[in-house]
């Protein structure tokens, strides 16, 4: 029984469930004010986050015709089912993973893009253009990214010699910042969360100005909300996935804040610096650069295990 | 919308509304993936009639109704309308007015091209830039609020004139934010031809050959983007530029990238001209004695818009209000680039070298015409009238 | 070619005040020169019209109680000036001008955009001249 009551308190308060929305809202406060005061902006309020989402919810959702709506209404919920389960295996706040077992990395990684794919398969659902192009976007966007993000965090796991985030955290508490040694992997993992969560300059899946709000133009209301608090939920969770792994690990609640807001820091500045690019551009810069790259860090990395050199 | 596939056509409707246009126009493109090939136009959506309700007033009104063609240079449309009515008129406007209107031109200038420079960066996903210039744009209207009275539309001018001077005051507030414009400015021509992201989204893209450009009739920096050395200011001075010659800006690639650099290097050259006008203002009157009637008779007045050429065409009858006034603004002239140089680019460019052009829409609509079954007609204005009461009924 | 030319400016605007005003919180002064609300004095007024033919959008209109002793009033609709000072050039007599510091205009009802400008017996009785006939309509 107590077994049981402890899996639902950390499936629906914390680490999960509501305590990662809190943070989601909270990161994604912090994220824009800082963009805002790189663009010499006041920048949103502090419960502006929280008040969108409720705004959104008391609005009416809009069905659009010719559609599926059970997908169309279902799709949300899925995708921020997938961001949420997956807090589960990630040390959030500082404290050790709720659930955690041999392989939950690829586990992780694949219910982190859920997220991305339930918006694609969203924007493809309903007959209008822009969401059509979206869709198909932000599918491109997902499979330029998707690799070169999964090989960036299979480093560590190689040099801790674990696919399980708890053990790879705790080699990456009791060693140096892995970032030193891979810094390749890092600032693919770093740039491939960008893309991850179509921020600038990776966020021509939902350009604006050229197709409206990409996939996500028909949703209003409830589903939209769900989509936008399941992507600040990746927001938390890609932070800490990289504080813990090339940042020395997240050992206390102190190092986890201080690490994941340097890295929102970095991460903002990074946002405003460029301008967007094409879907052309960012293919290419992943599959050009990003993914051979970490891949020659990774065979290094291998070859140095092989021969058993300590790493 | 139901039906997303006209036969074999994908089609992307941007428009009459769409967040990156800021007001009503309709394009359709014709997409093969991302790839565009195929591109129309429709315009007309904010059509208000100025040039008929123009024929109503009386001059002095028109000025001011004149000047609302356009929210952006609205001082060039009076300018131009009054000076067509002072030649008519046969007055000769004192200098010190002349140098005075010329100086309001380059502020709006100024405050037109990083307008621009902010859209083209936001049309390109560069928010930071499009902050920064917005910011800094805000000196330049601070400064026409100061001198002017207003932010938009400043009405500065009166037939035979201007209402205010420029004081010393006025003026060292003028010098002090051009000097701070400029290191702004330095930034900005660096960051527009070295700032690798924004390069990948305007090198080589929408290029308009020289030839191209002289055909399609365009004017203004997008015409001068492309090589073609086509400056009003230069080929028929008006006011005081005789005085203050302008320096002509030309780029010879003709791409994106050009269209920023010229506006950007236009900057420097409005601030020249600025410092040149306030070091020798000439002394004398604001304005001269204007009659209420003006002569029969009909004139063309052609000015320097931040966009190109503007031209006013103004026939009198002798009476206290114009016969016919025709405007013609540079935007309609440039409209068919964008249809030129749109097939066979990514949909990511279209919205870029559409605001490339620096497009005003509502200057644009002044034209009436029927796509029929018979293809273009004419209507006159009895049959316009009976149009509008079939198709409201 | 550079990548990311902005990162000295960006991070001076970081420690920057923001460049935006908190408007309704903090303000700051129009300009001398700003157009706002248009005044009207009375005893200058020579009652030619000129501003009345000059307004490019019908918002002055001066009512002559009695043109022998110079007795006007004038009815400003501040909604529909559009701030031009078109009127203040045409005046011969220097008797409008526009007030920089009225310029917050803004209201949720239509009545306080007319305001009638004279001296106090004469706007008083054109007033009630005015609320006598809408009666004597209103009745018929």
């Amino acid at each position: 029984m107590s077994e049981n009551m402890k899996s639902i308190l950390s499936l629906l308060i914390f680490p999960g469930g509501l305590a990662v929305m809190a943070a989601g809202m909270i990161y994604e406060y912090i994220d824009r004010k800082l963009v805002a005061r790189f663009q010499n902006r006041v920048g949103p309020r502090w419960f502006q986050p929280l008040a969108d989402f409720i705004k959104l919810l008391a609005k009416e959702e809009v069905i659009p015709e010719g559609i599926h709506p059970v997908l169309f209404q279902w799709l949300p919920v899925v995708a921020i089912a997938g961001a949420l389960t997956s807090a589960l295996y990630v040390p959030m706040f500082g404290v050790e993973p709720a659930f955690h077992f041999t392989g939950d990395l690829v586990v992780t990684i694949y219910l982190l893009s859920i997220l991305t794919l339930c918006t694609g398969l969203a924007g493809a659902n309903v007959a209008n253009r822009f969401s059509i192009i979206g869709a198909t976007r932000t599918l491109t966007q997902l499979f330029s990214y998707e690799a070169p993000f999964l090989l960036a965090l299979f480093g560590p796991a190689i040099a801790a010699g674990s696919w399980d985030i708890a053990v790879i955290e705790q080699y990456a508490t009791s060693h140096p910042w892995l970032m030193v040694f891979q810094p390749i992997g890092f600032l693919v993992a770093l740039i491939g969360l960008m893309g991850k969560l179509e921020l600038p300059p990776f966020d021509a899946p939902e350009a604006e100005t050229e197709i409206v709000s990409g996939a996500l133009t028909e949703y209003s209301g409830r589903g939209y909300a769900l989509f936008r608090l399941g992507r600040s939920v990746e927001l938390v969770i890609g932070l800490t996935l990289v504080a813990a792994f090339y940042l020395g690990g997240v050992a206390n609640p102190l190092l986890f804040l201080a690490k994941t807001l340097g890295l929102l820091l970095i991460i903002a500045a990074l946002q405003s610096l460029f301008a967007r690019l094409r879907i052309d551009q960012t293919v290419g810069l992943w599959w050009r650069s990003g993914a051979v790259l970490v891949l020659l860090q990774l065979l290094v990395l291998i070859a140095l295990k092989y021969f058993g050199v300590a790493i | 919308m139901p039906e997303t596939k006209h036969g074999d056509k994908f089609i992307v409707p941007i428009g009459p509304q769409h967040p990156a246009l800021k007001e009503p126009g309709h394009f359709e493109f014709t997409v093969d993936g991302e790839t565009v090939t195929g591109a129309s136009v429709r315009l007309g959506f904010v059509h208000r009639g100025i040039e008929k309700a123009a024929e109503e007033r009386t001059y002095i009104q028109d000025l001011y109704l004149l000047e609302r063609i356009c929210g952006i240079c609205s001082h060039v449309h009076a300018m131009a309308f009054a000076l067509g009515v002072e030649k008519l008129a046969g007055v000769t406007v004192p200098e010190r007015a002349q140098a005075i209107r010329v100086l309001v031109a380059e502020m709006e200038r100024i405050h037109s091209h990083l307008l621009w420079l902010g859209v083209a960066a936001h049309e390109a996903g560069f928010d930071t830039l499009f902050m920064y210039a917005w910011r800094d744009r805000e000196k330049v209207m601070d400064l026409l609020e100061q001198l002017c009275g207003n932010r938009v539309n400043y009405s500065i001018n009166v037939l035979g004139g201007v209402k205010e001077d420029v004081n010393d005051v006025i003026r060292d507030g003028i010098l002090s934010a051009m000097d701070y414009l400029e290191t702004r400015t330095v930034l900005y021509l660096k960051l527009v031809t070295t700032e690798r992201t924004l390069i990948g989204r305007t090198r080589g893209i929408g290029i308009m050959e020289k030839q191209t450009a002289a055909r399609l009739g365009t004017v203004g920096p997008t015409a001068r983007a492309s090589g073609l050395e086509r400056d009003i200011r230069l080929e028929a001075p008006y006011a005081a530029y005789l005085q203050y010659p302008a320096r002509i800006v030309t780029e010879q690639t003709g791409d994106l990238e050009a269209r920023f650099i010229v506006r950007v290097k236009e900057l420097y050259e409005s601030f020249r001209l600025i410092r040149g006008i306030l070091s020798t203002l000439p002394g004398g009157e604001l304005t001269t004695k204007m009659p209420r009637r003006i002569p029969e008779g009909e004139t063309i007045s052609r000015v320097e818009a931040p966009r190109g050429e503007l031209f006013y065409y103004i026939k009198s009858n002798g009476s206290d209000k114009p016969d016919r006034v025709k405007v013609r603004t540079p935007s309609i002239n440039n409209f068919a680039s964008v249809m030129a140089t749109a097939v066979g680019h990514k949909l990511a460019d279209i919205p870029m070298i559409l605001s490339g052009i620096d497009p005003c829409f509502s200057c644009n609509d002044r034209m009436v015409s029927i796509r029929g079954s018979e293809g273009q007609q004419a209507v006159d204005w009895e049959e316009l009238r009976l149009y509008g009461i079939e198709y409201y009924r | 070619m550079k990548i990311g030319s902005l990162i000295g400016d960006i991070l001076k605007s970081f420690f920057k005040k923001p460049a935006t005003i908190l408007y309704p919180v903090e303000r700051i002064h129009a300009p001398e020169r700003y157009r706002g609300q248009l005044f009207w004095e009375p005893e200058k007024c020579s009652g030619c019209q000129l501003c009345v033919k000059d307004c490019p959008s019908n918002a002055i209109e001066l009512i002559v109680l009695d043109k022998v002793n110079k007795r006007f009033v004038m009815r400003y609709d501040k909604d529909k000036c559009t701030y031009c000072a078109q009127c203040v050039a045409s005046c011969r007599f220097a008797c409008l001008n526009m007030n920089s510091d009225q310029w917050e205009l803004a209201s949720l009802r239509k009545e306080p955009f007319t305001v009638y400008y004279g001296k106090d017996e004469d706007v008083s009785f054109l007033l009630a001249e005015r609320a006598a006939t809408s009666h004597l309509h209103s009745t018929e």
